[in-house]
């Protein structure tokens, strides 16, 4: 007892130091993010100042329009959208019955097809990315939205064995005895699949999906080199390349805009489905 | 089950059969064009000579690997690359380590709050937080040097990406910023899989909560720990390339260019696509040996619960 009581003060102490860093922290993480959309409001002449702690004096939600008709973002935002949209589509199916056999069914390979997948997620990317040039063009893929999302969808970015991956995980927790009842009922494997199966899983999907969809929104490595098109440019290379035209005209204001408006659709989606991007993330790495 | 079985006629075999290649099949064959026919191809374009168009793809062996060993920007980029895996290992496990602990130990009831804050860095795009921070180092506009500038009498003007010395320290804090929410949640994940029953025990034996740190947690979160480094290490090979393009371009002088941006510039600035492709192997190769040396170096048996 007497051991207890004289360490309470100290931990007490201790409890407010790491209290005291946490806010730290806290303030480090926010204050960037509440400061870009708050110099998004800015005028230039503002910015120009060089007193980045001043709150905008004048609120120019003019620098959202202009950075989304004049600049293109508006364009860049539909293009980021298609292929976000498209390549999740795409690689959610193949994926969700990739990791049912590989989940349901023993054949021979098994093991192995799903080392490659796995495996392949420890490649990194930039080495594929010279011949995936070239493979692009030689499907006449080249420079198009399309060509782009099959990228994501199943090329060396790793949205697609992720997404096994994971589904494979998934699909082992669900119970057995549901697709027995439907083998004696006599309903076909793809009914099983698609009529039980796949709605079941609609969790996992949706974890997956999301966490995909924020990698995919925010690809910029693949979209820079394989998209040259200004039309076709999806919202990370519009940002990139608005910011290195800054070195000849200065518009603070707009550039600070489009992050703001490449972070907003995130933000939303973090506070939407928090709970299964930070659950699935640790889901999906302590299993490997 | 075993009646099922027994039901089962040939063509029920077959229909099986066919089911797991309807299902297999198309993901397989267009992971193979996208993503393993790249690689292969990758690795034997490295043994050619070639910028690409349509002129003939000359057969030099290995000559483009002798040049990557003449080359002598690219003992700095390797230098650059090794650099950044070194802080970012030590800089994020610390942090996410302590806030971990802190988080879960100390039993706050913020816990949630911090949980979500702490990770949200982690999924904005690189190329928003790169353009954010080189803003936020920005010599006149940006705060840091505003930040500065409260404690002395003369504002401070630091070049932070421009000067030499300077530009390399400057990646690590966006970097680091970016990467500590993402480890942290790992490391949380594996202390709530530790039982409180060995904390009990630990602090019956009057182990305080360093004692416990060091003698129950560390030693559980291990393996957790040795895959968050090589995750660190394969993703700084890979993906240090657009914090660098967007904040420094290299420069100065290449005093901040890496394998990945390297290889950007001499496939797609300079058309130097086959050195390209051999900067990937190097890249490969590096994250290969880097792995196996982490696993070799931080290998301890691993404690069954």
């Amino acid at each position: 007892m007497n051991v207890l009581s004289t360490k309470k003060p100290l931990l007490y102490l201790s409890k407010s130091i790491v209290r005291l860093i946490l806010l730290l922290w806290t303030i480090i993480v926010i204050y960037p993010v509440l400061w870009t959309f708050l110099t998004s409001l800015k005028d230039n002449q503002q910015v120009m100042l060089g007193k980045p702690w001043d709150l905008p004096t004048l609120f120019r939600f003019g620098n959202y329009a202009d950075v989304w008709s004049r600049a293109h973002f508006g364009d860049y935002f539909f293009n980021s959208i298609m292929v976000t949209v498209g390549s999740i589509a795409v690689s959610m199916i193949l994926a969700a019955t990739t990791a049912y056999i590989l989940a349901r069914y023993t054949f021979r390979g098994r093991g192995i097809l799903y080392f490659i997948y796995v495996a392949s997620m420890m490649i990194p990317t930039t080495l594929g990315l010279i011949p995936l040039f070239f493979l692009l063009s030689d499907l006449h893929l080249s420079n198009s939205l399309f060509g782009l999302m099959l990228v994501y969808s199943v090329g060396t970015i790793g949205i697609l064995p992720f997404a096994i991956f994971f589904l494979v995980g998934f699909y082992k927790t669900l119970p057995r005895e549901l697709e027995e009842a439907a083998t004696i009922d006599g309903s076909s494997n793809y009914g099983i699949f698609f009529r039980i199966m796949l709605p079941l899983s609609k969790p996992g999907l949706v974890t997956v999906g999301i966490m995909n969809a924020l990698t995919v929104w925010n690809e910029y490595i693949m979209a820079t080199v394989l998209i040259n098109d200004p039309e076709k440019y999806t919202v990370p290379v519009g940002i990139a390349i608005m910011q290195a035209e800054m070195q000849y005209r200065t518009e603070w204001g707009p550039l600070f805009a489009g992050l703001a408006i490449s972070m907003i659709p995130v933000i939303l989606m973090y506070v939407l489905y928090q709970r299964q991007i930070t659950g699935g993330l640790t889901a999906g790495a302590l299993k490997g | 089950m075993i009646s099922i079985k027994k039901k089962m006629s040939m063509t029920s075999v077959w229909s099986r059969r066919l089911f797991i290649l309807s299902f297999l099949l198309p993901t397989l064959a267009l992971f193979a064009l996208f993503t393993i026919y790249p690689l292969i191809r990758g690795l034997y374009l490295s043994f050619f000579d070639w910028s690409g168009g349509s002129e003939t793809m000359n057969f030099i062996g290995v000559n483009n690997y002798k040049e990557l060993f003449s080359d002598s920007i690219i003992p700095t980029a390797i230098k650059n690359d090794y650099f950044l895996i070194f802080w970012k290992v030590i800089l994020i496990m610390l942090l996410a380590t302590f806030f971990a602990v802190a988080l879960t130990r100390l039993r706050l009831k913020e816990y949630g709050f911090y949980r979500i804050i702490f990770f949200f860095p982690n999924i904005i795009s690189v190329v928003v937080i790169g353009v954010l921070w080189s803003f936020i180092y920005n010599p006149s506009l940006g705060f840091l040097n505003a930040f500065l500038s409260l404690f002395t009498k003369n504002p401070i003007e630091i070049n932070w990406l421009g000067s030499p010395n300077l530009a390399i320290w400057s990646l690590l804090p966006p970097s680091v910023w970016a990467g500590i929410g993402f480890y942290m949640l790992l490391i949380i994940a594996s202390i709530l899989g530790i039982p409180n029953s060995l904390y009990e025990a630990a602090s019956i034996d009057g182990a305080n909560e360093w004692k416990q740190f060091t003698g129950v947690t560390l030693p559980l979160i291990w393996e957790q720990f040795k895959t968050s480094i090589i995750h660190i290490v394969i993703t700084t090979l890979n993906g240090s390339f657009i914090i660098v393009k967007l904040m420094t371009d290299g420069g100065p002088d290449n005093q901040t260019q890496v394998l990945g941006y390297y290889l950007y510039q001499m496939g797609f600035k300079q058309y130097h696509l086959s050195y390209g492709a051999t900067i990937g192997v190097l890249i490969l190769v590096l994250s290969l040996i880097t792995t196996l040396l982490i696993n070799r170096i931080l290998h301890r048996d691993t404690i069954e619960m």
